[in-house]
């Protein structure tokens, strides 16, 4: 039933907007517009929220700040951007300290433009909200049922955006085991990304269109070099991080030893690699909190 | 079989009504402050759609002590409403309360864990008051069950005015109402985000709310007691005591932790000590 769309909380965050926007969105929650007869309750705490409003752009210090409240919102989740600034940058999108609208950084679902947008057109932006909230969750529980269909194939430069999120979703386990947030496949930017995808080849799982795994390799003389292993936390333990491993080896299959590297205490990444074959033949100091464990696999057949 | 079907009785009307008198307190609410407000329904659309969202969690074992918050307060409903001893009712539902606590410190988010300092402050406050209530009852009845006081002859309220204004006052904190909201208030935007009930989402969040529907059934119970003479002068008192309650939360500001626990002690000490020491002596 659609509880989602009878009950939306919001999380309204101010980014760099000059008040107009904030106004107008608490405008519409005060008597004349009054959005709690619509069952819209300001949680003003994202576990609780299902969309999150920003007003204002973005600009290098609040983008961790949406991230982070973007990250601790249970799915399904929307978001809104409010006002030009959210949207575009509008007329601080030159400033040397704006990256741009809320876009930049977020998955946008809905924009309301306005210098300051209109309550009318807040409540309008919501309600629009409402229904892509409902298409996410059917989404999602059509993908809880297909869990088990997945798709091996090459990504292209399209699917960076994608693979970056699934990324950073992905090692948040490892971050947490090893209490360092400075990996650097967290820290890795959207350009980065791409300019990944000159040198080294990318493959993504895919369900129903949405990539829920991938991993990456290059070749550098004899080697094959194979990282960045990532699956949706969701999707773990259905073989897709095996599957995953076999095509890319199977892709460089050419290559006479391939090399893995992984954390040292990430025991089930280990096993899992030595299940494969792969032997530990490298440890090394990253800093204090963590080392790096290489380890590699000679091919034992070489192809023609 | 009587108690069986009592226990059956709250067990599956009280989140029903709990549910439907909070959405009639979100209305009056919005009415007050001159809005349309939501349906009355809107607390049940609220906890099946926490249902169906996902469950973030800091520590997997913040929802296990939700779990049994939820499971210790329907215990204690059911042994308040199958007639059984008011002392164990009070020690059950002072167990409950400490699971909810406990789950709010496991979550170790700052926001929380004062939600759950701010919890066992309004425990020290209201656990007095709450007791002075079943020696009352007991002063009055020479019974601490349940059955026996709701069976006693008269109007109890009449021996136990001090007391019922003192439990009246700690009321607020019960349903988490101004101005003793301070571990966690549904209103949003506070200086605590939201408190206590800050890092649960989805299920565990639909469970403290359905927790709170059966507890808050469980306080209408107790002000019930009061006036369990007559059917209906009760429960219709017992409405105008929650709608008091409601009044009260959209008058006044919330107070700091230091006046709510002071306050509340002495308001205990005068009319609620004060209420008994007088029936002592009167009943000699």
């Amino acid at each position: 039933m659609a509880y989602l769309k009878r009950s939306p909380w919001i999380i309204h965050y101010d980014g760099t907007s000059c008040n107009g926007c904030d106004i107008e969105v608490l405008a519409s929650l005060a008597p004349r517009y009054d959005v709690e007869r619509l069952g819209v309750i300001n949680t003003g705490n994202p576990k609780h929220a299902d969309i999150l409003l920003i007003t204002g752009s973005v600009n290098d210090q609040n983008r961790e700040v949406i991230q982070n409240i973007y990250e601790q919102m249970p799915d399904p989740k929307v978001i809104v951007a409010i006002g030009i600034c959210a949207t575009s940058g509008g007329i601080f999108s030159e400033c040397y300290n704006v990256l741009g609208g809320v876009n930049k950084v977020l998955p946008v679902d809905v924009y309301v433009p306005g210098c300051a947008a209109r309550p009318e057109s807040i409540i309008d932006g919501v309600v629009k909200a409402l229904k892509i909230l409902e298409e996410k969750k059917h989404k999602l529980v059509e993908m809880q049922l297909s869990r088990e269909a997945f798709i091996i194939e090459p990504a292209t430069i399209e699917d960076a955006a994608e693979i970056l999120a699934l990324q950073k979703l992905a090692y948040q386990s490892e971050a947490e085991l090893y209490n360092d947030f400075s990996f650097p496949p967290l820290l890795q930017t959207l350009t980065e990304l791409k300019e990944d995808f000159k040198t080294i080849i990318f493959f993504k799982a895919v369900i129903n269109g949405v990539i829920i795994g991938s991993v990456r390799g290059c070749v550098k003389g004899d080697t094959c070099y194979i990282y960045r292993r990532i699956v949706h936390p969701m999707y773990q333990n259905l073989g897709i991080g095996k599957k995953l491993m076999n095509d890319i080896e199977f892709h460089f299959g050419f290559a006479s030893r391939f090399e893995v590297l992984t954390g040292h205490k990430s025991r089930r990444n280990i096993n899992f690699y030595e299940r494969l074959g792969y032997k530990q033949f490298k440890c090394e100091k990253v800093n204090d909190k963590r080392h790096r464990v290489y380890l590699e696999k000679i091919a034992d057949r070489i192809r023609v | 079989m009587k108690t069986f079907l009592m226990i059956l009785a709250y067990i599956i009307f009280a989140p029903v009504l709990g549910a439907v008198l909070s959405g009639l307190d979100r209305r009056v609410t919005a009415r007050m402050q001159s809005r349309v407000g939501p349906p009355i329904l809107q607390p049940i659309y609220d906890v099946l759609k926490l249902i169906q969202k996902d469950s973030l969690v800091v520590r997997r074992s913040q929802n296990f002590y939700v779990a049994f918050f939820l499971v210790f307060i329907i215990f204690t409903g059911s042994l308040f409403f199958s007639g059984k001893d008011l002392l164990l009712v009070i020690f059950a539902l002072t167990l409950a309360d400490i699971f909810f606590v406990l789950g709010g410190y496991k979550a170790s988010s700052p926001y929380s864990i004062i939600g759950a300092h701010r919890s066992l402050i309004q425990m020290m406050a209201y656990e007095p008051i709450i007791i002075l209530v079943a020696v009352g009852m007991y002063m009055v009845t020479k019974s601490f069950y349940v059955a026996d006081i709701v069976s006693h002859p008269g109007q109890i309220f009449y021996h136990l005015p001090g007391i019922f204004f003192s439990f009246l006052y700690i009321l607020a904190m019960k349903f988490s109402k101004s101005p003793f909201d301070l571990a966690y208030s549904h209103h949003a935007h506070q200086e605590l985000v939201k408190g206590l009930t800050t890092e649960f989402s989805g299920k565990s969040l639909a469970m403290i709310e359905v927790a709170h529907w059966y507890e808050n059934m469980l306080m209408l119970g107790f002000v019930w007691l009061f006036f369990a003479d007559n059917i209906l002068v009760g429960a219709a008192l017992t409405l105008a005591v929650y709608f008091f309650i409601i009044l009260v939360d959209n008058v006044f500001a919330r107070v700091k932790w230091e006046m709510a626990l002071m306050s509340s002690l002495l308001v205990g000490l005068l009319l609620g000590v004060g209420n008994i020491i007088v029936l002592f002596f009167i009943r000699r």
